[in-house]
């Protein structure tokens, strides 16, 4: 194989990492006020400086992080701070299986990659990209992209919080920005009725089962919502194509 | 200068179960169906259930405060979040449509103090 002829492969893969990076660039700021709570959390748990550094970069994963050393300072046993924290994860799940949709023919070590990385804002940046119909040869690439801009920096804020204990004023709101994120993320892809009702239904549920423990009220509200959206589709749909337009 | 702590046995242990557990979650589905497409019907409920859960995360991220709904505290998140999601459906991206959200945010909240 030629130079040129590596040079064309790898040059639009290599432009699809640089394009992931710079999706997820933007996503920078939302990190720092929670890396750093967590990395404060994590010290105050016992599990050291070093201890915080390796589950911020094990779990990567900031709910069940939080979850997993407020349960540990709280003098809860081992085994109920681990399940805790994992049933806040299970979100992830339904990720996944939106994933395994999309990487048909991906190898094990692909598969690996794209299940390593895998948290709210890689996740949905790979839906908005998707939904634009860019880079449809080169998913990973992007994926990757996103995953090397948000994985050290989350991992780095764990640790400023964790060695120098240090906070952000409250007043700043730069929390608020996990939010608007998702929210600048999400709008873009309702395209369909279906979707749009979907949305709505989960909202408003995911508002009243916020006190569901261990963010367990997500999963409702997500079967919830997929459920009100496929009844109404469905329904929709029979009345459009069923009386006389069954030839 | 502090060269940090390893903290106890059970950190890391906790630390070990936390990280193998989730990606267990993570890897799952993706192990699992490794490239066999889903009957039409469940690709249809997937397409439904990620606008369904990212919603179920975010409105009440926006809406509450202290896991009340408060709508004298929290209308300038309220309309920041609007704001910022017709930018994004309008021209979608994402630096322009967070800078003009927080810009938004900030100004009502100074305007309510």
């Amino acid at each position: 194989m030629s130079i040129g002829e590596i040079k064309a492969n790898t040059a639009p893969s290599r432009s699809a990492f640089r394009a992931g990076v710079l999706e997820c660039l933007a996503l920078i700021p939302s990190y720092v006020p929670f890396g750093l709570v967590c990395g404060v959390a994590s010290v105050q748990a016992g599990l050291g400086e070093w201890g915080a550094v390796a589950l911020a970069a094990f779990a990567f994963a900031g709910s069940s992080q939080a979850v997993l050393t407020q349960f540990l300072s709280g003098g809860a046993p081992l085994m109920i701070a681990v399940l805790s924290g994992l049933v806040v994860n299970l979100r992830m799940a339904v990720y996944s299986a939106a994933i395994s949709q999309r990487i048909a023919g991906a190898s094990r070590m692909e598969r690996v990659l794209w299940a390593a990385f895998l948290v709210d804002q890689t996740f949905i940046s790979n839906e908005a990209r998707r939904s634009r119909g860019e880079y449809e040869d080169h998913p990973l690439p992007f994926y990757l992209g996103c995953a090397f801009t948000l994985w050290p920096w989350w991992v780095l804020m764990n640790a400023i919080g964790a060695f120098a204990g240090a906070k952000l004023p409250t007043s700043w709101q730069l929390d608020f920005t996990i939010p608007l994120s998702f929210v600048a993320m999400v709008v873009p892809l309702l395209k369909s009725r279906g979707q749009i009702l979907a949305a709505s239904a989960g909202g408003v549920a995911g508002v009243m089962l916020y006190a569901m423990p261990l963010k367990t009220g997500l999963i409702v509200a997500c079967v919830f919502g997929t459920c009100v959206g496929m009844l109404v589709d469905t329904m929709l749909t029979k009345r459009t194509v069923s009386p006389g337009a069954a030839r | 200068m502090n060269w940090g702590g390893f903290g106890t046995l059970d950190g890391w242990l906790a630390i070990a179960g936390l990280a193998i557990g989730t990606f267990a979650i993570r890897y799952s589905f993706i192990g699992l169906l490794a490239g066999r497409k889903l009957p039409p019907r469940f690709e249809r409920a997937l397409q439904l259930a990620v606008p369904a859960i990212f919603a179920a995360l975010v409105v009440p991220l926006i809406l509450l405060h202290a896991g009340e709904f408060n709508l004298q505290l929290r209308w300038p998140h309220i309309v920041a979040a609007l704001i910022t999601g017709i930018y994004a459906w309008w021209r979608g991206g994402m630096l322009i449509p967070l800078v003009i959200g927080m810009a938004t945010l900030h100004g009502l909240l100074r305007l309510a103090a």
